[in-house]
């Protein structure tokens, strides 16, 4: 058991390790480097080679890209991301705020919607091939084909300004406490939530139906077990322990609807400042961002993995 | 066959997503033939209502727009297919070679595999596009590395099973070597599995590149793009609703069309196309 | 002479307080039954940042985010009115010591207090101008800079400048406590009727009434909310309709239609408002470098259509490729207009009979309307043979994007980019177009040295009609050597509800006063 678990968190280190480097070869080493990527080709072709190999020097980027690497490994773990091209600010500030209200953000997200996708998933597989599991499955499909963007702009619409419930856009400052930004974020959560529950639906509805048609179910029926303590206490963890990874997987597609939302409601958080990062070309803001999202989804996934190494006694080889 | 079209016939689901996949490929490859105007030109005065001039009006620029709507799909959706393509036919092999040749270089394919799945789409694709351009190879290249993965462990899962088969262990006692057993003896028997694959990724791809339009890190302008438009009549999301509810339409239900389709085949076919949406 | 032109500053300083009360007056006929109420918090969004730093170091900074709150946070030495005649703000009087009009001399209003509760004199002036003139393009005429009395300052100029008052009005120029180059300016402390209670960088600043401000009775208004929503027009027009604003300033023509008929809002329009240079680099290896691509570009351009697309038609005008906007009297159209046969005819006299491909044009959302304006610039060039990829970049680090290296010794490298122009009195319009500023493209030539010895001469010629003369012949050489090219400008339009009272919008961005806003 404890080897097992030692195994996997060492997995997931190395897993972030590879990522980093990962990161820092697509966008440092291949394109050429930092400052490659933030001048236009119109300028690389026009700005002749010593003023080009002084601003270089300048930024420190005149050294060997395997020193640079080491470098830029050493910083990562001191949670050093190095300064932004152009005004030279840590890009550590510049994401620390947002990055705790994105999290926040996927947080109330998942609150919401992982015991109504349970509850769908449940009945849907429950009722296998019926009338509730042919809508679930087909809602869930609508769910997860309709882009973030068109939910959001509807939502935006019937909710903020046809029927003003919920803000249109959200006016709460980056460093303001938790609980202010998230009385804000109705329609943005509602928005994301949708695509979750379609997805976390679908995937725990495909591990109950094999669950529910396993032998040991059928042996629990048999000798009478009440059909609700079957479902609920068995049937159940059967069926959302396989799921977990699919789930913890899920945590990267959350990412990429919570960008969407962030920008259409101007919510403070990560997706804003990537989309400002990648405009301006600020590699090091955009490594952090990818990195520090990396953590937060493969520490997810670590979970995930432990879980069901507590949870399911055939894992603990 | 026969009995599998009638199993399909018997989805309504699949049927209506067929038919809605089928009818915006057709427009799609008909656009030039059927546009009533040159989509790019400045031709009338900016957001003019519908009428018999312009369909569906003209569009903020004063193009008109029922004929950028009918492009609209041309671009993203020959990316999203090539994107697809790539990494069905590329995942696939790699998948199926990780099976294969176990050892190291299933190794480092596994670990490749969790590694992008653990960076989250849009920040993948920002990053290349920091690195390498906006460009629309560079998008189709992004996307097809990013749905890659999936297909990756489908196809190793899958290629494990197979190494087991006689006809694969008779190949290999055979003397025959990894390349050829790969391609003559495994990929034949993943193919109606890669087809589900290629289908699922596109449409996953297809989200994606309408998704990164309308966030600017996408196709650009004067492109006509269905994320493009939407991104650009949010100004006049009251007075011309239409500007966003069209291409929003168009993708909602080419996308819901596809997922309907692959469904309701993959189901007729035994494959379990449910599993496989983790590439969303 | 100098008498004379002592009155005409004079009589400045009067028309301003006669402003004032000719404003409060009309207000007064068209509210009669509501006076001014104090208290209350205008919350409102703006969509148009002019930024030059574009961090979170310091979000206090005047240098940061310039525009609106450069009138709630701080006072200039002196104020541009709507109809752009200056006044006085923080001096009282200003007047040149010599004929050339090189050394002026200012008299500071006394009394007036810095958020912090220091008194203001004439060593913060100094201070503040040691550092505009290092930092602020405007201010970089401005050699030496000495304190006479507690409150008299004297300016010394590179040349004489008979539009020296308008310099000091410009939006950088605020007058901050006295402070080292490094460090002066960060705290945010002003004279303004509002002093800063929080910020949050390229997001949001809350500003609260500062008792002490030396306009008597001002502001009404006991806190105000900048929401900045840059580029996001549709953000911030939803805000304003679920009630979370009270008002959106520069909105775009577009905006206006939507809003114009709806009884829950105002509509204030800035005639002129804005227009756009377009910087042509000419670094070795540049296509702009020969002048007739240039022509040829200027020829190209569809700038009816850039009027009709952009700013709705009648809210817009053809620009003359000078910084002028067609509302200032000294506005000489560019003759000609459209022509593409010229401009091909141009490009193949150049050397490209095919067309030819432009670097990439960059431009930044600084008003709503800047994407559809160079979409249709970059379509309509195409009917001359002329492919100019567009691109947009964030305004966030534009002004740094855009001008790059601005040091002539180390080859000026700067993109070809568009940025936004303001309205502003002749003088200052004019002078953006000298080599040295790299909205010029960094011009050079006898030409350009014709253009600036034109400018030196209308400088110090006193006599209105003169002046107006060496203007249009100025303007004429730019229609000849198209340094920069202007397409086009348009008015600009604030949307308030209609509980807010007394909020005239300004040509000027930085220019508009809240002092006098109150809300019903």
């Amino acid at each position: 058991m404890i080897v097992a678990v030692a195994r996997r968190i060492a997995l997931s280190l190395l897993t972030l390790v590879l990522l980093a480097i990962f990161v820092f070869v697509a966008t440092e080493i291949m394109p050429g480097d930092a400052l490659d990527v933030t001048l236009s080709a119109d300028e690389l072709a026009m700005i002749p080679p010593e003023r080009l190999a002084q601003m270089k020097r300048e930024l420190g980027l005149d050294r060997p890209a395997a020193e640079r690497l080491v470098a830029f490994l050493a910083g990562t773990v001191q949670l050093d991301f190095g300064l932004t091209i152009i005004s030279r600010t840590p890009a550590a500030d510049i994401i620390a705020y947002p990055l705790r209200n994105s999290v926040l953000l996927a947080g109330a997200v998942l609150a919401a919607a992982i015991p109504l996708a349970l509850a769908l998933g449940v009945a849907a597989a429950y009722r296998y091939r019926r009338a509730l599991d042919n809508a679930v499955s087909a809602g869930a499909i609508i769910g997860y084909s309709v882009p973030e963007f068109v939910i959001a702009t509807v939502l935006v619409i019937l909710f903020a300004v046809l029927w003003p419930l919920f803000p249109a856009t959200i006016t709460a400052a980056t460093r303001d406490p938790a609980h202010v930004l998230l009385a804000a974020a109705p329609l943005p959560v509602a928005t994301v939530l949708i695509g979750s529950i379609a997805y976390l639906a679908r995937i725990l509805r495909v591990g109950m139906i094999e669950a529910l048609a396993s032998d040991f179910v059928e042996r629990l029926r048999l000798t009478g077990v009440p059909e609700w303590r079957v479902l609920l206490l068995h049937a159940l963890p059967a069926g959302v322990i396989p799921s977990l990874t699919a789930m913890a997987l899920y945590a990267a597609s959350l990412v990429s609807g919570i960008v969407v939302v962030e920008l259409v409601f101007a919510y403070p958080g990560l997706g804003q400042e990537l989309v400002r990062a990648v405009t301006r070309r600020e590699v090091h803001v955009i490594q952090a961002i990818a990195l520090s999202s990396a953590v937060v989804v493969v520490g997810l996934n670590l979970v995930a993995d432990l879980a069901i190494l507590l949870l399911d006694p055939r894992t603990r080889r | 066959m026969r009995g599998f079209a009638r199993s399909i016939l018997r989805r309504r689901l699949a049927v209506l997503g067929l038919a809605l996949v089928a009818a915006h490929l057709a427009i799609a490859l008909a656009a030039p033939l059927i546009v009533p105007h040159d989509p790019f030109k400045l031709l009338d005065a900016p957001l003019e209502p519908p009428g018999a001039a312009y369909l569906l009006g003209t569009d903020e620029l004063g193009r008109d727009f029922f004929s950028r709507l009918i492009m609209g799909g041309r671009v993203a959706i020959a990316a999203a297919l090539a994107a697809g393509f790539l990494a069905a036919f590329g995942g696939g092999l790699v998948g199926l070679a990780a099976a294969y040749y176990r050892g190291l270089f299933d190794d480092v394919v596994s670990r490749l595999v969790e590694m992008k799945l653990a960076i989250p789409a849009i920040l993948f694709v920002s990053l290349f596009v920091t690195g390498f351009g906006q460009t629309l190879p560079v998008l189709v290249f992004v996307m097809a590395v990013i749905k890659m993965m999936g297909v990756i462990r489908t196809a190793r899962a899958q290629g494990l099973v197979l190494m087991e088969q006689g006809y694969v262990k008779a190949a290999i006692l055979r003397g025959e070597r990894g390349p050829v057993v790969i391609l003559r003896e495994m990929l034949p028997n993943v193919a109606d599995l890669l087809s589900v694959e290629f289908a699922l990724r596109s449409s996953s791809a297809m989200l994606l590149v309408s998704a990164l339009s309308f966030l600017g890190l996408g196709l650009s302008p004067p492109t006509p793009d269905w994320g493009l438009m939407i991104h650009d009549g949010l100004q006049s999301i009251r007075s011309e609703p239409w500007l966003i509810l069209a291409p929003a339409l168009c993708i909602s239900t080419l996308v819901v069309g596809m997922n309907f389709a692959i469904e309701g085949v993959a189901d007729a076919a035994g494959l379990e196309a449910a599993r496989g949406t983790a590439g969303h | 002479m100098k008498a004379m032109h002592r009155r005409s500053l004079l009589k400045a300083g009067l028309a301003g307080t006669a402003f004032l009360a000719a404003l409060d007056r009309s207000l007064g006929l068209a509210q009669a039954q509501a006076a001014p109420k104090r208290g209350g918090t205008l919350s409102y969004a703006q969509l148009s940042a002019n930024r030059r730093s574009a961090d979170a170091r310091n979000a206090r900074h005047p240098y940061f985010v310039v525009d609106a709150n450069t009138r709630l946070q701080w006072n200039c030495l002196t104020w541009v009115n709507e109809k752009l005649d200056v006044e006085m703000e923080l001096a009282t009087k200003i007047e040149p010591t010599d004929d050339r009009l090189v050394v002026w001399d200012v008299a500071l209003r006394e009394g007036v207090r810095f958020h912090d509760g220091r008194e203001m004199t004439s060593a913060d002036v100094a201070s503040s101008f040691e550092y505009h003139r290092r930092n602020a393009p405007f201010a970089r005429q401005i050699q030496r800079i000495e304190t006479v009395g507690k409150y008299v300052a004297r300016f010394t100029l590179e040349t004489g400048n008979a539009e020296f008052a308008y310099i000091l009005a410009e939006y950088n120029s605020v007058i901050m406590p006295a402070g080292s180059l490094e460090t002066i300016g960060m705290d945010g402390i002003g004279t303004g009727p509002f002093k800063i209670v929080a910020t949050d960088a390229n997001r949001s600043m809350i500003m609260e009434r500062f008792d002490g401000y030396w306009r008597e009775g001002a502001p009404y208004l006991d806190r105000v909310e900048i929401h900045n929503r840059e580029g996001q027009q549709e953000s911030a027009l939803n805000g304003l309709r679920a009630g979370q604003f009270d008002a959106v300033l520069t909105i775009d023509p577009r905006a206006v239609q939507q809003l114009q008929s709806d009884p829950a809002y105002d509509i204030e329009t800035a005639r002129g408002g804005y227009s756009f240079v377009i910087q042509l680099p000419k670094h070795p290896g540049s296509p702009f470098l020969d002048k007739r691509v240039r022509q040829a570009l200027a020829c190209a351009i569809d700038r009816e259509a850039i009027v009709r697309v952009a700013y709705g038609g009648k809210h817009g005008w053809i620009g003359n490729d000078s910084h002028l906007m067609v509302t200032d009297a000294a506005f000489v159209p560019r003759p000609g207009g459209r022509d593409v046969a010229k401009a091909k005819r141009l490009l193949a006299e150049a050397g490209f009979p095919n067309g030819i491909t432009l670097p990439t044009l960059y431009f930044s959302p600084q008003l709503p309307e800047v994407p559809r304006y160079f979409q249709v610039l970059q379509q309509s060039v195409k009917d001359a043979g002329i492919t100019v990829p567009i691109e947009e970049r964030p305004n966030d680090g534009y002004i740094q994007f855009r001008t790059g290296d601005n040091d002539l010794s180390k080859g000026n490298f700067h993109k070809f980019a568009m940025t936004a122009v303001g309205s502003r009195n002749p003088g200052i319009s004019l002078f953006r177009m000298r080599g040295a500023n790299v909205e010029s493209g960094h011009w050079r030539g006898p030409e350009h040295d014709r253009y600036m010895a034109l400018y030196e001469t209308a400088m110090v010629t006193r006599d209105a009609g003169r002046r107006k003369a060496i203007y249009a012949e100025m303007q004429a050489i730019l229609h000849e050597e198209v340094p920069a090219i202007l397409p086009a400008g348009g008015d600009t339009f604030l949307v308030k509800r209609k509980s807010v009272r007394n909020m005239p919008y300004h040509p000027q961005i930085w220019s508009i006063r809240f002092d006098h806003v109150w809300k019903a």
